[in-house]
């Protein structure tokens, strides 16, 4: 369990705390400055929890803060902690915009009032901004107007112990409409002659849902692996241990709205949303697939003089799809300079601060190839030998109406049984790079 | 009006004088100002300025009568709880406040009342919080978040006397079991009834009745995130299973919720299925597969909570003999944008993981990393291989050392210094296999700067020495300045020195004996070394002088240039340690790989609670994939006791080995502890050197290229 929750300048320096507990001194927080310190001095490596005189330090980074979370016991389950400062910084954010030392600072009351609820003696409670909004009402300037709403509204609506805790009663909108975004980022490790050494897609389901009342809404997929049964399935239900199901399933995440029985017995994804933009589920494949925008990168040195580089990409997809922002960002050792590009498309600039050069395609379509060549200067004088730079080529891109899975929504019904109105549903698709998309140089 | 004036220390005397504002005309704007006050109280009591605050008792008593705004109550509520346990005599005085609020028709003063009456510790704050308390979980008309409020607040509270506390206890068991509430406050009064257990060390464990256990985890889909972790982690080892379609159901109960996005619920269910799984008697591959997947996706999340997954696979990879996860090592490859911790973290995973099939492609990421810009990067990979090497067969280390030997080419400093320490161990492990690469490690002789990498080559050079013809000259390198060197590379010095005359007693080796021996004893000041001197010298003269034959030279060679037992990476913890580690799975212990118990000696530990399906041993169990099984478990069949087996299995063996150990070669470190709070710069998981601690600070210093 946590025994205060803290936010933190950039220097580890307590801006706001908020003690939940009392089994931890007061002056437990002053000594999380000089313990970062300590541990940037000593070696870059500064995990999220540290541990001084039994007072464990959890924390996170976010923007210009860090948010801290103290504990005193080992057993406090940390998964719990992480897993709330995300959430509350995530609340934050839809309170404050951005969430950093300035607006921390300015909004400390609403913070406190927020912290106030989203946790009870170092338990989460409530979490989503949604029902929060309903009584903490973001007056962040005008505090006595805020103070005043609170009154209006001091009884927490029932919902807060519901079994539906994460959408409220009444909700209307004039015209009902939900939005359904799949997004496939692909995370990628290539070698430089085109070897995969590792790919998996990661895929999110996001939802924003404009719906009236208390709708029910039952998403169909196409996808066979995922969804169809498993026709031994039915069967071998004796023990749990025992049960059969097909292998990309666990791959699969909810939001805590999705009836996970339900879907666990029937492969039927139900639920009621929460009002606004969250994410349904998530789901990961690590089946191969071919590089959607393949690089192939040269770089030549020649020592004390320039090196040279050359990239012919390749967009590997569909004729008729087309991927969008490219970017390829080449690493360059941190002392070339004057450099000079030939290329055909896009447009290419030099950016010292990452030492790299980026070449940036607005629009690249399918089975298209576009080539560049860059050279610059190195300095004639070289000190001591540099071992060899080791940063890989890494590629950004976005393919809209398309993913790489193939998945595809089936329907979403949408039925809200008192209010029985018309609702449209939308759909879209997009694929684009994930955090790791690279080509390694040999 | 802003927020930063609130920020500022103020004197009591400022603050006094502007509460007391008071104009008729204008009522409101002087409201305004006194509010602005009491904030800068509170903003001032968050800045540690106590003393000065605590004078403005007396105000804040006054404006505790304001009945209409909440803001002002709160105030007076924090007040009071932040300075409760500085001035018990002034918050006596607000008792009577307090109590008031406690009957107010607001909910929220309500909590706050009773939240400020448990926070401050003093007797009759005491009193009065547990009686009411008691009262607030009897009433069943009261908001179900008062409700809420006075169970978790039960938590909080030390018992004075043991008849309240079972009568709450009862209370508490009472509402787990009620019907047709909100199931929210079933599961706070669960986890009181855990958190109370826990707490009081002279209570038996916490064991529900089989039923209400199987109820609870039927109210599942009804609530919310929180919620539904904190009744997996209550239930982890208070609901045992009474046979194993007990255990089996729960599992199937369980098993949907390693879907859910939060991390929190998914490690939960992970951990409580875990446990179970001590109550079963063979599991199916899939719930391997589901189990290893759920965990392969929960590294998607931010590095925080990735971090602590990782800490958990090496949990959990360590703890059983039949792993319950079957991951493949490319999820534990390093990438580019991973914060230094992680990629530690994912190094050990590696490590772990590795054997002799994947072996290849964890080398060729190795060396990738090895080449690293970042040089702690660097040499932990080059740790890691070296250590592989010394983990497993013959022929996969000559893989590694091949590896190793291309490194060595690349000729950069540090590179050279981690490749030439981790050989020795490479050399101890696999002492006639390698020699050949001898001459090409002793070519970087005079590369060598580190005290651990000096150590090292003098290690090797003395024990290959029939292998380097010019190993005088060589060793002469290290032997003529040994007075600049740090003690530690002095004591190999002496060491080997000894050693070289010992091996080939002939005048130049006794020429250089003799040096050393009178160095040590005359020009140092260093009493241990002196000593160590000494004592070789005695040794020396004992065998070697005419007039007392009192030892034979060969009994003075065998004592000091003796076999070496072989080294061995011990990468298993105790067992109980990891009973207690599985049970843990998801806290803080869990990335120290610490057991709760070593630290908090008070607190109660988890273990498992007997039941007649219990496993004695938990190696036992049984995988079975669909149809038929593929694993041969008759060794595990023949031997009804592992525990007691392998206990003594283990201390045969380091009695064998510390028959053998000659001290200046310390054996390999014992288990993978992380050690304070330096825990993940700890390289890999277990590492042969004479002292991590200043291995580790080495390794993490900044360098300029």
């Amino acid at each position: 369990m946590v025994s205060g929750i803290y936010f933190c300048d950039i220097k580890g320096r307590p801006i706001l705390s908020r003690r939940y507990r009392d089994d931890i001194p007061l002056s437990a927080i002053d000594r999380f400055a000089p313990l970062l310190a300590d541990l940037e001095e000593e070696s870059s490596v500064i995990p999220p929890c540290l541990n001084h005189r039994g007072i464990q330090y959890l924390f996170i980074e976010h923007e210009d803060l860090y948010v801290v979370a103290l504990s005193t016991s080992l057993a406090t389950n940390a998964a719990q902690v992480f897993t709330f400062l995300h959430k509350l910084v995530e609340a934050l954010g839809d309170y404050l915009k951005t969430v950093e030392e300035e607006s921390v600072r300015d909004n400390f009351v609403i913070i406190y009032e927020l912290l106030d609820e989203m946790m009870d003696y170092g338990i989460p409670q409530i979490t989503e901004t949604k029902m929060l909004k309903q009584y903490i009402t973001q007056k962040s300037f005008k505090l006595i107007k805020a103070v005043k709403k609170v009154k209006a509204t001091a009884r927490p609506p029932t919902g807060l112990t519901n079994s539906v805790s994460w959408r409220a009663d009444g909700i209307t909108y004039k015209k009902n409409e939900a939005f359904l975004d799949i997004v496939e980022s692909i995370n990628m490790v290539m070698n430089q002659q085109g070897q995969v050494l590792r790919s998996e897609i990661i895929g999110q389901v996001i939802v924003r849902s404009r719906l009236s009342g208390m709708p029910d809404l039952k998403l169909g997929i196409n996808d066979k692996g995922i969804f169809t049964r498993d026709p031994e399935t039915g069967e071998s239900q004796v023990t749990a241990g025992k049960k059969k199901s097909s292998a990309e399933l666990e791959d699969l995440k909810f939001h805590q709205c999705v009836r996970l029985s339900k879907f666990e017995n029937e492969k039927i994804i139900t639920f009621i949303p929460p009002d606004g933009e969250f994410e349904l589920m998530s789901y990961r494949l690590t089946t191969p697939v071919k590089p959607l925008i393949w690089c192939d990168v040269n770089v030549q040195v020649h020592s004390k003089s320039r090196i040279e580089i050359h990239c012919r990409a390749k967009a590997q997809i569909k004729k008729k799809s087309v991927a969008n922002n490219v970017e390829i960002l080449i690493p360059v050792p941190d002392d070339a300079d004057t450099p000079s590009f030939r290329y055909s498309h896009g447009s290419i600039k030099w950016v010292p601060e990452k030492n790299a050069i980026l070449w940036k395609i607005r629009s690249f379509y399918g089975g298209k190839e576009y080539s560049m060549a860059a050279q610059m200067g190195l300095p004639s004088i070289n000190g001591v030998e540099k071992p060899k730079f080791k940063r890989p080529v890494q590629v950004k891109f976005q393919i809209p109406y398309f993913t790489t899975s193939g998945i595809q929504v089936r329907y979403l019904k949408i039925n809200e049984p008192k209010l029985q109105y018309k609702s449209y549903p939308w759909v879209r698709y997009i694929t684009q790079n994930g955090d790791d998309y690279t080509i390694r140089l040999n | 009006m802003s927020d930063q004036r609130i920020f500022a220390k103020y004197k009591a005397n400022e603050l006094r004088a502007e509460l007391q504002v008071f104009d008729v005309k204008k009522s409101k704007t002087s409201a305004h100002k006194r509010k602005d006050a009491l904030r800068k109280i509170i903003a001032n009591l968050t800045m540690g300025n106590f003393t000065e605050m605590a004078f403005l008792y007396p105000e804040i008593l006054k404006f505790w009568k304001i009945e209409d705004d909440l803001e002002v109550k709160r105030i007076c509520h924090e007040y009071v709880r932040s300075l409760g346990s500085a001035k018990p005599k002034n918050a006596a005085e607000a008792l009577p406040y307090i109590l008031d609020d406690l009957d107010s028709r607001n909910e929220k003063v309500q909590i706050m009342a009773l939240e400020t009456l448990v926070a401050v510790p003093s007797p009759r704050f005491l009193e009065e919080a547990t009686k009411t308390i008691i009262s607030f979980i009897n009433r069943r008309v009261i908001p179900p978040t008062v409700t809420k409020t006075a169970i978790y607040a039960s938590e909080q509270i030390d018992f004075t006397e043991n008849a309240t506390r079972s009568h709450l206890l009862t209370l508490l068991l009472k509402f787990v079991e009620r019907e047709n509430t909100e199931p929210t406050l079933q599961v706070a009064a669960l986890h009181a009834l855990h958190t109370i257990h826990e707490k009081n060390i002279d209570l038996q464990p916490l064991r529900l009745p089989i039923d209400v256990a199987f109820k609870l985890l039927d109210l599942l889909p009804q609530l919310n995130e929180w919620d539904k972790a904190l009744t997996l982690d209550s239930l982890t080892t208070a609901a045992v299973p009474e046979s194993h379609d007990d255990a089996y159901e729960m599992i199937d109960i369980a098993l949907t919720q390693l879907q859910h996005v939060n991390t929190f619920v998914a490690l939960n269910a992970f951990k409580f299925i875990a446990y179970l799984l001590n109550y079963v008697d063979h599991v199916d591959e899939n719930l391997i597969k589901r189990f290893s997947n759920s965990i392969v996706s929960l590294l998607n999340k931010p590095p925080e909570i990735q971090f602590l997954v990782l800490r958990n696979v090496i949990l959990l990879l360590l703890s059983r003999d039949t792993p319950l996860l079957q991951l493949d090592v490319s999820y534990f490859f390093i990438e580019f944008n991973d914060p230094i911790y992680i990629k530690d973290t994912k190094l050990e995973c590696l490590y772990l993981l590795a054997n002799h099939g994947n072996l290849p492609r964890i080398l060729e990421e190795l060396e990738q990393y090895a080449t690293d810009i970042d040089i702690q990067m660097s040499r932990k990979a080059l740790r890691a291989i070296g250590n592989l090497a010394v983990k497993l067969d013959k022929e996969s280390a000559s893989d590694c050392v091949t590896v190793l030997l291309d490194l060595l080419e690349f000729g950069v400093d540090y590179v050279v210094q981690e490749i030439i320490t981790v050989f020795r161990n490479i050399l101890r492990k696999h002492p006639d296999d390698f020699t050949s690469s001898v001459k090409e490690l002793v070519k970087y002789n005079d590369s060598v700067q580190e005290p651990e990498s000096k150590n090292a080559m003098i290690w090797i050079i003395t024990q290959y020495s029939c292998d380097i013809p010019n190993y005088l000259e060589v060793f002469k390198v290290f032997s003529s300045n040994i007075l600049e060197e740090n003690l530690e590379v002095q004591y190999s010095i002496l060491t080997s020195s000894v050693k070289f005359f010992v091996k080939d007693p002939v005048p130049e080796t006794e020429e250089i004996c003799l040096q050393v021996l009178k160095i040590c004893t005359e020009e140092t000041n260093n009493p241990d070394l002196r000593a160590r001197a000494f004592m070789y010298w005695s040794l020396l003269s004992m065998a070697h002088s005419s007039k007392n034959h009192i030892i034979s030279a060969e009994a003075v060679k065998s004592v000091l240039d003796g076999e070496l037992p072989v080294i061995e990476l011990n990468t298993k913890l105790d067992p109980l340690v990891l009973e207690e580690l599985e049970l843990n799975i998801g806290s803080i212990a869990s990335i120290y790989l610490k057991p709760v118990s070593q630290i908090f000696r008070s607190s109660r530990t988890r273990h498992l609670l007997q039941s007649p399906v219990l496993n004695k041993d938990r190696s036992n169990l049984k995988i079975l994939s669909g149809s038929t099984s593929t694993v041969n478990l008759e060794g595990f069949d023949s031997l009804p006791e592992m525990v007691s087996h392998s206990s003594s299995d283990r201390s045969s063996s380091t009695a064998a080995r510390k028959k053998m150990m000659n001290d200046y070669d310390k054996p390999a470190e014992k288990v993978n502890q992380l050690k304070g709070r330096r825990k993940s710069s700890v390289t890999s998981p277990s590492k042969i050197s004479r002292k991590p601690s200043l291995l580790v600070r080495k390794l993490s210093m900044r360098k300029p290229f």
